[in-house]
């Protein structure tokens, strides 16, 4: 059984309610399997989907709402994986997006449902992934890291990041640097060297 | 002076105090018409406020036009930007004078209260073409109109093609701006024609006929344009009237098919997406095909096959294999050494096969006569086709100068007075400033080097290309540098049969290349020629000298050139001819004499926007004199004619807007002799594109006269309603009656919902569609989200452009970091446009694997770190609107100066509302985690085992590996804490 368990944690696992789903075709990128979940798609330990076709929600304009309900407070993401399969979207959607989003749901948005599948898989393969490749490409060279750095504090801009590194030679000496002598650098007015003295010393929590 | 018509048209719209919407036909000179106006503007009426209008040149324009209609008095109108501040643009406001005012500002200060309405006179807007319900004007026109009855709107456009796209978008147009007369001045307004032809000038229509070559290119080109359009036809998809070659040579066409396919263009096939881009690709080819020399051309074509190929459709279709094969014969043609020309043309290609073998045999046997390269015997002849209107070109000018000696020798002879304001220079019009600078050079070197020097860079080119290829995948494929091969091979199977003579092809090219390549290199040394004038201008010639020389793979000369020409064109079209095709008046005999240089000084003002040019060493080749000549790219759109004042127009590239000119400054200016040249290739794309342009111009204005006929304007366009609860407006736009009568009806509003709206977002249309739906919009500078909605809700809006643009920069990311820090409903909003499909991509775009470009994969990503984001999936701005409207619904209005705070730390540095600020020193946290080797699972724990960011810069490098849990990343960071600063900057 532990055999089963460790499978199932790499597997998405989908409520038996979706059995004869034409969606179940295009999960082929993770392994799935059936199981007894209350939500639609189980696909971690702290996320899951719930699946509607904007067709079905057309005939059955309550279901989102109670399958919300059914599902626990326990996850962290709780996805609503919207299928757009009709033409004239706008009132449909509004409804969908007005109950995910008052019944703290993410709403997401699938034209086919190749795509939807994809959301599903990809949910799945990135659940412990960093989220670097969102954060923006930077330079990896040593002055765009330092200036990425020092920008973080309100203010400095990169001339103050050159004023600063070509004054103290090195990052940990500017980490170090006192009030005065941070003073001393022309163009870093006292606002600035209040804020940034205050990074490198006030403690990184407040309250222990 | 001032145009009798632009009087009537000033008259006309002086009638009406509310304002009016005026269309004129293009070049009837705009610029010169809102000038007029603005003078007759006096600060005791009020302040005048002109929209800034995108184009820089349009303003310039009106400026320059300001100051030389009132000399003395004139005074170009101030910008009010944003950068100025609030109190600065009160008091310009109250000035009564005229200004510039971008309308971004205009709104914002309007909606704040800012704009004491009461001052102002009227509006004045200058792109009435591009102004639709949504746009920023049209949201300032009815704010304005709501405070201030009594003031004008005035709107101008002078393309009236864009005002009869879309279903009566004049009659829209004018509704929101509430303005009732249109006034139409087409060129063929009895005003406008009688004026403009009462003293026409002297026109002299000169056809050149194109090379068989052209030709042959021209038929394929359209052959195959035809081709794709019945293709298009077959998908069903767009309207069948549309889909004809003469629409397809205008850039509208695209727009034509775009607006009909962009709501369906996800559900479109790949082949049918393919066809629209390729008869995008196929107008250019046309376009090029009269713009550019013959090895431009061909190198054009190169880099499209590289680019295109296995996508296009086209590029596989019978005729296009003519397109290239043509373009290449007017550039090069391959002969066996022996001087037998390859016979090419030949459809059965196993022939073709058997012959190239042959010709191995042969020179293995003979081991060639020529030099360096080609062990197959194979060499280049250079063709080097010229541009049939070069020579006219020079033909005319030659011609413009003995006519001026020789009326010069008169003048002189009868009075040296008289004001003679012509400078004497020859103003000729070309399309591009890429055609001005080569026009320029054939002017004032030769045609042939022209030619040469261009043939010089291609060659080079290929040869660089092949070392980089070389360098690059060798192994892959050496037959498949498509850039390299001559042929375009039809099928894979005929690939692999015609490969042995584009290897040999090939060859020959690169010979040649090297060849010229070495010449260049060994002519650094042979400086001293004896031209040397100019730098430059000597080692041109002394590479041309050298070529002469020797190699016979480089056939220089002009005898061997003219030769191919004659064989090529069989002496039927060849050039010598057009001479004949002008048809000219005046024969002058041929006077020796002084060459006229004039230096003209006039126009001081202006000079920075002219590139200025006289060519004295003109004679030296041709022993013909040359009157200076100003070249001019049209695409720059300068009053070029006010301030240079030419006599003589030589039209190089036909344009309608530029015709209309002329036709205006000759009226403006009826004492002067004027004499204009129009080049025309004969029975080219290029003259039926300028007639079509007529023709589409005027039957856009057949079209406007209709729809006023039957326009249903109401009576009181500047009446009531305006209100900030207008409903008439939003009725209109919501088809949403099923959710409003759940909502009990219209009440909701009646609540006077309010949305706190970021300064920077009034780019967008949204604000004005949220005032619209009778929402108060409450412009402010926020630090934290474009809207908020309530208390708790805080969106971010993204365009689906703008949404690729941030996850690739990073910027989404730290946008919706800040927004679930502040609130607690952070909202993404996914805005699609209206008139473009809902969806970001068809199924088939898909692809198999989860790919981290994709954006699936980012928005996965984005949900999952962020689990309390909403994203907000909009179909459209009114979509969008009801959306706010329904959240908004059981939710505290938001607080103006709150929203303001938010996200601003105060002097202490502690930000408000921020409940992670006050456990967390969140800067440091920020800093700690942007630092190499921290990363999001052992940031935790930095911060656990040392209190500060100072403490940290302290640690040595063991300790650092205990806390992190690694040394490789201890290293790293402690590394970069102590890297030397790099001090040579």
């Amino acid at each position: 059984p532990s055999s089963q368990q460790t499978q199932n944690r790499n597997a998405i696992l989908v409520s038996n309610r979706q059995k004869g789903n034409p969606l179940l075709k295009h999960i082929r990128n993770v392994k799935w399997t059936f199981a007894d979940v209350v939500c639609d798609f189980l696909l971690g330990q702290s996320s899951c989907a719930l699946y509607l076709s904007l067709r079905y929600h057309l005939l059955h304009p309550d279901y989102l709402y109670y399958r919300i309900r059914e599902l626990q407070k326990n996850f962290k993401l709780r996805l609503v994986l919207c299928h757009v399969d009709v033409e004239d979207v706008v009132k449909p959607l509004l409804e969908v997006t007005k109950t995910a989003l008052l019944h703290d749901c993410t709403l997401v948005c699938g034209w086919s449902l190749e795509e939807c599948g994809r959301y599903l898989e990809t949910i799945k393969v990135y659940e412990n992934k960093p989220a670097d490749i969102i954060q923006g490409q930077m330079d990896t060279d040593y002055l765009s890291r330092l200036t990425h750095a020092l920008t973080t504090v309100r203010h400095v801009n990169k001339t103050d990041v050159v004023t600063l590194g070509t004054t103290f030679g090195s990052l940990s000496n500017i980490m170090g640097a006192s009030m005065e002598d941070l003073a001393r650098c022309p163009g870093i007015g006292e606002r600035k060297v209040k804020r940034l003295y205050d990074t490198f010393h006030e403690p990184f929590k407040r309250v222990e | 002076m001032v145009l009798q018509f632009h009087e009537h048209i000033i008259t006309e719209l002086l009638e009406d105090s509310n304002g009016g919407l005026v269309i004129l036909s293009s070049g009837l000179s705009l610029s010169k018409l809102v000038s007029s106006l603005l003078l007759l503007h006096s600060s005791s009426q009020g302040t005048l406020l002109i929209l800034s209008p995108s184009s820089t040149t349009l303003k310039s324009k009106i400026n320059l036009h300001l100051k030389t209609l009132n000399p003395q008095f004139y005074q170009i109108p101030a910008e009010i930007t944003a950068d100025l501040p609030a109190h600065h643009r009160h008091s310009l406001y109250t000035s009564g004078s005229v200004f510039f005012i971008t309308p971004r500002i205009l709104i914002v200060d309007l909606l704040t209260n800012k704009l004491p309405t009461s001052t102002i006179s009227g509006i004045v807007i200058l792109n009435a073409h591009s102004i639709s319900e949504t746009s920023t004007e049209a949201f300032i026109v009815r704010i304005f109109r709501s405070l201030n009855r009594n003031a004008y709107v005035r709107a101008f456009s002078d393309r009236p093609h864009a005002m009869v796209s879309g279903f009566a978008k004049a009659e829209r147009t004018m509704k929101c701006l509430h303005i009732r007369k249109l006034h139409l001045w087409p060129r063929f307004q009895v005003y406008v024609s009688q004026e403009l032809e009462r003293d026409p000038p002297d026109v002299v229509d000169i056809r050149v006929p194109m090379t068989k070559y052209m030709v042959g290119i021209q038929k394929a080109i359209v052959e195959i344009m035809d081709a794709c359009l019945k293709e298009m036809r077959k998908t069903n998809k767009v309207d069948v009237e549309d889909l004809t070659v003469e629409n397809g040579l205008f850039k509208s066409f695209d727009e034509i098919v775009r607006r009909q396919l962009d709501p369906i263009w996800h559900t479109l096939g790949k082949k049918t997406k393919q066809l629209v881009s390729d008869l995008k690709t196929l107008r250019k080819l046309l376009d090029y095909l009269v713009r550019y020399d013959a090895i431009t051309y061909l190198k054009y074509l190169d880099t499209l096959r590289v680019s295109e190929s296995f996508r296009s459709v086209w590029i596989f279709a019978e005729a296009s294999y003519k397109i290239f094969d043509y373009a290449k014969k007017r550039v090069y043609h391959l002969v066996r050494s022996d001087g037998v020309k390859l016979n090419e043309s030949s459809k059965g290609i196993k022939n073709k096969k058997r012959k190239v073998k042959g010709d191995n045999k042969d020179t293995e046997e003979a081991d060639v006569t020529s030099s360096t390269s080609s062990n197959h015997g194979i060499v280049l002849e250079e063709v080097l086709e010229e541009a049939p209107k070069w020579k006219v070109l020079r033909e005319i000018l030659e011609e413009v100068e003995e006519e001026r000696q020789k009326q010069g020798m008169l003048r002189e002879e009868v009075l040296a007075e008289g004001e003679d304001t012509d400078n004497g220079i020859v103003l000729v019009a070309c399309k591009d400033e890429r055609s001005c600078l080569q026009l320029e050079e054939c002017i004032t070197n030769n045609t042939k080097k022209v030619m040469r020097d261009e043939w010089k860079k291609y060659l080079l080119n290929k040869v660089q290309l092949r070392d980089i290829v070389n360098k690059k995948k060798k192994p892959k494929d050496p037959k498949g540098f498509g850039i390299l091969d001559g042929v375009t091979p039809i099928t894979h199977a005929q690939n692999a049969e015609t490969s042995g003579i584009n290897k040999q092809e090939h060859d020959a090219l690169l010979a040649a290349a090297s060849k010229l390549r070495n010449l260049a290199e060994s002519n650094h040394v042979v400086e001293d020629t004896p031209q040397a004038d100019s730098g430059g201008h000597a080692r041109g010639k002394g590479k041309r000298k050298l070529g002469n020389k020797n190699g016979p793979i480089i056939i220089d000369g002009s005898g061997v050139q003219s030769n191919n020409k004659e064989e090529l064109t069989g002496g039927k079209i060849g050039m010598s001819d057009s001479k004949n095709e002008v048809h000219t008046s005046e024969t002058s005999p041929v006077s020796a004499g002084r060459f006229c240089e004039t230096k003209h000084g006039g126009t001081s003002a202006d000079d920075m926007v002219l590139r200025r040019h006289t060519c004295p060493d003109a004679v030296a080749r041709d022993g013909k004199p040359l009157p200076p000549v100003h070249f001019y790219a049209l695409e720059s759109d300068q009053p070029i004619l006010d301030i240079l004042k030419p006599s003589i127009i030589i039209v190089y590239h036909p344009d309608m807007t530029f015709v209309r000119e002329i036709e205006v400054y000759k009226s403006e200016n009826p004492s002067k002799r004027l004499k204009v040249y129009f080049i025309f290739y004969e029975d080219s794309t290029e003259v039926q594109k300028f007639e079509a342009s007529i023709r589409r111009e005027n039957g856009a204005f057949e079209s406007l006269i209709r729809q006023k006929s039957m326009m249903m304007i109401p009576v009181d366009q500047s009446g009531h309603g305006l209100g900030l609860n207008s409903t008439l407006d939003s009725d209109s736009n919501t088809p949403q009656n099923s959710l409003t009568r759940k909502a009990g009806g219209r009440k909701e509003v009646d609540k006077d919902m309010q949305v706190i709206v970021d300064m920077r977002e009034f780019m967008s249309s949204l604000p004005n569609v949220l005032h619209q739906k009778g929402m108060r919009i409450i412009p402010v500078t926020l630090e934290v989200g474009d809207y908020i909605l309530s208390p708790l809700i805080c969106v971010e809006r993204k365009s689906i452009q703008d949404l690729f643009a941030s996850f690739t920069s990073g910027r989404l990311y730290h946008q919706v970091e800040t927004m679930v820090r502040y609130y607690r409903i952070p909202v993404l909003l996914i805005e699609f446009s209206q008139d473009k499909s809902f969806s970001f991509q068809s199924a088939s775009d898909i692809g198999d694997d989860v790919t981290p470009n994709s954006i699936i994969s980012k928005l996965s990503l984005l949900a999952l770190h962020f689990p309390r984001l909403r994203i907000l999936w909009s179909r459209s701005l009114h979509a969008t609107s009801e959306i706010f409207a329904s959240l908004k619904a059981n939710q505290d209005e938001p607080d103006e100066t709150k929203a303001m705070r938010v996200g601003v730390p105060s002097e202490e540095g502690i930000v408000e509302n921020d409940v992670r600020a006050e456990n967390y020193n969140t800067s440091a946290v920020e800093f700690l985690r942007r630092l190499p080797g921290v990363t999001d699972s052992n940031y935790r724990a930095i911060m656990d085992g040392c209190k500060s960011l100072a403490e940290l810069a302290l640690l040595p490098v063991e300790k650092l590996a205990e806390i992190m849990g690694g040394h490789k990343a201890a290293r790293t960071l402690r590394d970069f804490l102590d890297a030397k600063y790099p001090t040579l900057l």
